[in-house]
């Protein structure tokens, strides 16, 4: 299975800048980089509004989803799914194999707009990522240094008696 | 594959919980956002749910956890529906999993259909079952009808190298903890092994 390559701090600036610069000219809401299966990469702008390790998840869902539909209507060309809101709209554009682009901006942006400087976006993270890729194709992260905790309870039951007392 | 991002310090890693419709993985998410304590974060349990609380599409609870020192650790629990027509979106949510929770129902009468969900799982796994961190989880042992555990092990865990398996009661909280600790202390210990066969 293909995974996403280890990702260092070079790697995380230029994802960083080139969602900042998505954002400043397309004057969108905020921008994320996801992995098809869910987890959120890297996120930029005003996101405090938004729980975005949730919508991480259901945008991936919705995107793979919709290219599963496309699939059985025999559609091969599909590349993006765009959700048209009242205050804020929503286009989740495909990166790689591996990863989408999400855009959220104010519903009285066109999405053409947006579409167009999200491309430009999506190129600039794909080829980091063929970078990163080349640069380490199986390198893992050098734990060795590093402790874990003691796993066998990491997640902890509340008591019972606690709970009633909450 | 578990996401490490070594300019945040970060890992992410996804489990999906798995196995036949209204054997209780709905509920043991369920569970783990209603009981959990100690942890760095707890995010929203989200279900996409028909309006009989059966699962559509999935459902998601990210929690956040100091698994290892110095990195903040995210888990992503997901189920898949277990009802079988629903095998396409089955086969979206296994995409990118690192460890599963295969959870059986202990009813007697449930016996095929926990055969069939496990073999279903290793048709949609584009990986091999035994390069995947998994546990059994035998759900609803306080049923009268429930077979016994030896019989259910026959059945499910019978490959040359067993896996760690739990007893539960996910309604009433049983085992779902225990369940959960194990397949993350797998799933670390792997991650662990590998970066260290890689630094070597
Ligand atoms: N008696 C008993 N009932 C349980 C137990 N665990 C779950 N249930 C009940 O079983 C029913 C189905 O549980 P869910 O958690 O929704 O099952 P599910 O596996 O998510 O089902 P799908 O989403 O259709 O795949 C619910 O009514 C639960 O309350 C248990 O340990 N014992
Ligand atoms: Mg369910």
């Amino acid at each position: 299975m293909l995974s996403l390559p280890q990702l260092i701090e070079e790697d995380v600036a230029v994802l960083d800048a080139a969602l900042g610069d998505l954002i400043t000219r397309s004057e969108a809401t905020a921008a994320l980089v996801i992995d098809k299966g869910g987890p959120l990469i890297i996120e930029r702008g005003n996101c405090d509004d938004f729980d975005t390790t949730t919508m991480a998840a259901l945008a991936a869902g919705s995107y793979c989803a919709n290219q599963a539909i496309a699939g059985l209507v025999g559609e091969s060309d599909f590349s993006s799914v765009y959700q048209q809101g009242v205050t804020h709209s929503l286009l989740v554009q495909n990166v790689d194999d591996q990863l989408l682009l999400v855009v959220i901006f104010r519903a009285s942006l066109s999405v053409g707009a947006i579409k167009y400087f999200a491309a430009g976006t999506t190129q600039l993270i794909a080829n980091q990522m063929v970078r990163a890729r080349e640069r380490a194709p199986d390198e893992g992260m050098d734990l060795v240094e590093l402790n874990l905790a003691d796993t066998s309870s990491l997640f902890q039951r509340r008591e019972p008696a606690q709970q009633r007392a909450v | 594959m578990a996401i490490i991002n070594q300019a945040t310090r970060e890992l992410q890693v996804k489990i999906v919980y798995y196995g036949p419709a209204k054997c209780g993985k709905t509920t043991n998410l369920e569970q783990v956002h209603a009981n959990v304590q100690n942890v760095q974060e707890k995010g929203k349990l989200v279900s996409l749910a028909t309006s009989s609380d059966r699962t559509l599409f999935f459902d998601f609870l990210p929690i956040e956890a100091m698994a290892i020192k110095g990195f903040k650790t995210k888990f992503q629990l997901y189920t898949v529906p277990g009802q079988v027509i629903y095998n396409t979106t089955r086969q979206l949510v296994l995409r990118g999993v690192d460890g599963i929770v295969f959870a059986a129902d202990s009813q007697w009468d449930k016996m095929q259909e926990n055969v069939e969900s496990f073999q279903n799982l290793e048709e949609n796994l584009k990986l091999n079952l035994a390069d995947i961190p998994y546990v059994i989880q035998y759900n609803k042992r306080d049923l009268p009808g429930a077979a016994p555990v030896d019989y259910l092990e026959y059945l499910l865990n019978n490959r040359d190298v067993q896996v760690p398996s739990f007893e539960a009661c996910a309604s009433k909280c049983e085992g779902v903890f225990e369940t959960l600790n194990m397949i993350t202390r797998l799933l670390l210990h792997k991650f662990i092994n590998e970066s260290q066969r890689k630094a070597a």
